[in-house]
């Protein structure tokens, strides 16, 4: 009996033990940047990671519904959104032409005026982050690049960084990938677009089978517009534009 | 046009009241359609078309009225296929190596493209080979993919097809490259070619065709695990070894058979290799042809027993017609009121194809105002029918302009149904007897039309507009009696001629798609004495 009671009173204390560290561990979980409480070292690739991928999605998710445009000047009101041509036409019975042969350079140019400022800014913080925790840290001017890579966004920063205490350390330059299927979604958009001004009207089945993740919604307008909305199933993530190519119009399609 | 208007209900009784006073001759006339605003049919004159370099709404190289056009731009009173600056042709990014047709030179010099009129040299395509996968793209894309993906660019010109490049890429022997990495003898899942040093990943080592980096022959740091992968452009769910390499296709049967985990095993050589595995959570030899494709589990897909990949059933149940379809099956949807193929169409209805893809019905509209009707047909394949659909223009247009059953009924050349006992166009005296006309050609699917405004419509209902001469003979003694044709003053006239026009697109007195009537007859009938 006695020993059965010195086994009860050690599971006891390993519970005890356990429920301690368990709430350790969900303290420093739930206080946020878990990362560096267990990597003990500050990991300045991970802070910048963090920073752009915050400062980049809102930005990225908005311009895909546009055709890759912040401000597009050509486009379709449809359920509210802007869906910017990227091939057109105003005539009945003939193909399109194209509006935008470059879509991805565009679409990263696009990206790089509105994100740039906030990921030179995650740049800095990076600075901050280092002097707050006892690191003398400069930068040779502040400067990054956003662009689209398979399965990724690319945002390079192209500034030498030195990190300073008892030694110092020098980075050249940090290179932040944020997943993202964005670069398949705009080379489909890119050969649909192909596809309209040559032929008039894509087969968007034949993409989804070569695509498995891919689903392409093509929406037909009573003014000829197609409204394509091109989506990853998995990411979730979406490129939509509009085309209008080969319409028919009413009756003789004499009408404008 | 006509200043009385009848409906069909009452024509007959007004024109039994006429009759009394009609000496001679009367004409029933027959205008059905619609009415139009006056004035629409003039032609604007005042704006002639140009080739704007850009319009008001940001659109470049469009041939449209001038005054549509940024008073900033270029403009010529011509076609843009005719200018120099908004000629179309072939815009090449040399960067990314893709070509885009039908580019006008601005667009494209603006973007920092390389144009020319004709597609030039470096947008011919080739076969490039990136490890076990393949694309049939320019040399420029390749050398972009290759570098992508740490590969060196193997790039064939002389390979003319893309089923012959997925081929060859998929013909290339496979096996483990065993190397030593920090003093540790490892392995990578790779091609003979990648495993010979050229790599530019830096694996240089000792190739062992046709085996697995697990086998225990090989003595590397790799072994087995529970855990399975879902690979790129693969449909199947592959175990995982120790060191992240690809093994065998999952089936749980295998997981501590030591033959399984040495050797590559082909997908015939797998699980079920037959059937589509969708949801199985012992095998994961998907077939994304038969509908099932490597996923993570979810709860829709429900769990494996290793790992956290899964065969996804992509096939549709319960779709809205009630039926299931395979993924990738595509068929006809015609919701509307009223009926298609048979020249009756409702106002505003419209075909749809739905489409079955990764378990999701998706629609997809044929162009409005009926423009493009949809076709459907099945494959029939060794595990069923197969069906696909399609938007196919509606060949409406000439129906009319054919006189013999034989030249309207020809689907090859025209959508058109023969409706006998009918005529279009004007009926005068006598005319029934001298040249009997045994029937109309028609649309079968009658397009939709723009009846609020342009003139478009005018044009298309005025083609049922009839004329029917009434001859009269007054009798000796007073009194008159009908003597050509008198089936001109009858309800079904009325009733056949506004069946002409509906038949002829969105004329007449029609249902809309929901089925509810217009607010107005859709035809004018008068009756004069001539």
């Amino acid at each position: 009996m006695r020993d059965l009671g010195k086994r009860g009173q050690l599971a006891i204390f390993v519970i005890i033990a356990l429920v301690i560290v368990v709430g350790i561990v969900l303290f420093f979980f739930f206080r946020g940047n878990v990362t560096n409480v267990f990597a003990g070292a500050f990991s300045p690739n991970a802070f910048l990671k963090d920073c752009a991928t915050k400062g980049i999605n809102p930005d990225l998710e908005r311009l895909a519904k546009q055709g890759g445009y912040s401000n597009p000047e050509a486009f379709k009101l449809f359920n509210g959104e802007k869906h910017t041509y990227l091939c057109y036409t105003s005539e009945n019975f003939k193909t399109c032409v194209v509006q935008q042969p470059m879509i991805k350079a565009h679409f990263e140019q696009e990206l790089n005026s509105i994100v740039k400022s906030k990921a030179d800014q995650c740049m800095r913080d990076l600075i901050e982050e280092y002097k707050k925790r006892g690191y003398g840290a400069s930068v040779t001017g502040v400067n990054s690049k956003t662009s689209f890579v398979p399965g990724n966004v690319l945002v390079s920063f192209n500034n030498s960084l030195t990190v300073t205490k008892e030694a110092s350390e020098t980075f050249p330059g940090f290179e932040v990938k944020v997943e993202s299927n964005m670069y398949d979604l705009i080379f489909i958009a890119q050969s649909i677009v192909d596809y309209e001004s040559k032929f008039g009207n894509s087969a968007t089945e034949l993409y989804m089978q070569y695509y498995p993740n891919l689903k392409i919604e093509k929406i037909k307008l009573s003014d000829g517009t197609t409204i394509y909305k091109l989506s990853n199933v998995i990411t979730k993530e979406e490129f939509d534009f509009a085309s209008r190519s080969l319409a028919w119009g009413a009756g003789y399609g004499t009408d404008k | 046009m006509p200043q009385e208007a009848l409906r069909g209900g009452q024509v007959t009784g007004q024109i039994n009241k006429m009759l009394k006073k009609i000496s001679l001759v009367i004409i029933v006339f027959l205008s059905l359609g619609v009415l139009m605003a006056g004035g629409v049919l003039a032609a604007d004159s005042t704006d002639p078309t140009v080739c704007c370099e850009q319009t008001k709404s940001g659109l470049f190289c469009q041939d449209v009225p001038q005054s549509q056009c940024k008073p900033s731009a270029r403009q010529l009173p011509t076609s843009c296929a005719s200018t120099s600056f908004c000629k179309a042709g072939t815009c090449y990014d040399s960067n990314e190596g893709t070509c885009m047709d039908n580019t006008p030179q601005l667009v494209c010099n603006a973007n920092q493209g390389i144009w020319s009129e004709q597609s030039p040299a470096q947008c011919g395509l080739g076969c490039c080979i990136l490890g076990d996968q393949a694309a049939f793209v320019t040399l420029v894309r390749c050398k972009k993919l290759s570098a992508g993906l740490g590969l060196n660019t193997n790039y064939n010109t002389g390979i003319k097809s893309e089923v012959e490049c997925v081929l060859a890429a998929t013909s290339q022997e496979k096996g483990a490259c065993v190397f030593d990495f920090e003093f540790e003898r490892t392995c990578k899942m790779t091609t003979r070619e990648e495993c010979g040093g050229q790599s530019a990943s830096g694996t240089e080592g000792e190739f062992f065709s046709g085996k697995l980096c697990s086998a225990e022959e090989l003595a590397t740091n790799c072994g087995p695990t529970r855990n399975t992968i879902c690979m790129p452009g693969k449909d199947e769910v592959y175990f995982v070894d120790s060191c992240g390499n690809p093994a065998n296709i999952y089936d749980a049967s295998k997981l501590t058979d030591k033959d399984y985990w040495g050797n590559i095993k082909s997908k015939l050589e797998s699980c079920s290799p037959n059937s589509e595995n969708g949801n199985s959570a012992n095998c994961g030899n998907c077939n994304y042809l038969l509908g099932s494709y490597c996923r993570q589990t979810s709860s829709e897909t429900g769990k494996a027993t290793y790992g956290t990949n899964i065969c996804a059933d992509l096939n549709c149940k319960n779709t809205q017609d009630g039926g299931s379809y395979r993924h990738g099956e595509s068929w006809c949807v015609f919701n509307d009121e009223g009926t298609t193929g048979k020249g009756v169409d409702s106002v505003g209805s419209r075909f749809f194809k739905h489409i079955c893809v990764n378990g999701q019905e998706v629609l997809e509209q044929c162009a409005d105002f009926r423009q493009e009707e949809c076709l459907q047909d099945k494959i029939v394949t060794a595990i069923g029918d197969f069906s696909q659909a399609a938007c196919r223009v509606n060949r409406w247009q000439d129906c009319t302009a054919q006189t013999d059953k034989p030249d309207c009924e020809n689907s090859d050349r025209r959508d058109c149904l023969w409706k006998g006992n009918t005529q279009l166009f004007v009926q005068t005296a006598g005319a029934a007897a001298s040249t009997p006309t045994n029937g109309a050609c028609l649309p079968m699917n009658p397009p939709g039309l723009k009846f609020w405004s342009g003139a478009d419509a005018l044009g298309v209902c005025a083609q049922g507009n009839a004329k029917c001469i009434v001859t009269f003979e007054k009798g000796l003694f007073g009194g008159e009696k009908c003597k050509d044709n008198c089936q001109c003053l009858e309800d079904t006239w009325t009733k056949q001629r506004s069946d002409v026009c509906i038949n002829l697109g969105d004329c007449g007195p029609n249902v809309n798609w929901i089925g509810e009537a217009g607010y107005k007859p859709g035809y004018n009938q008068s009756i004069k004495k001539a």
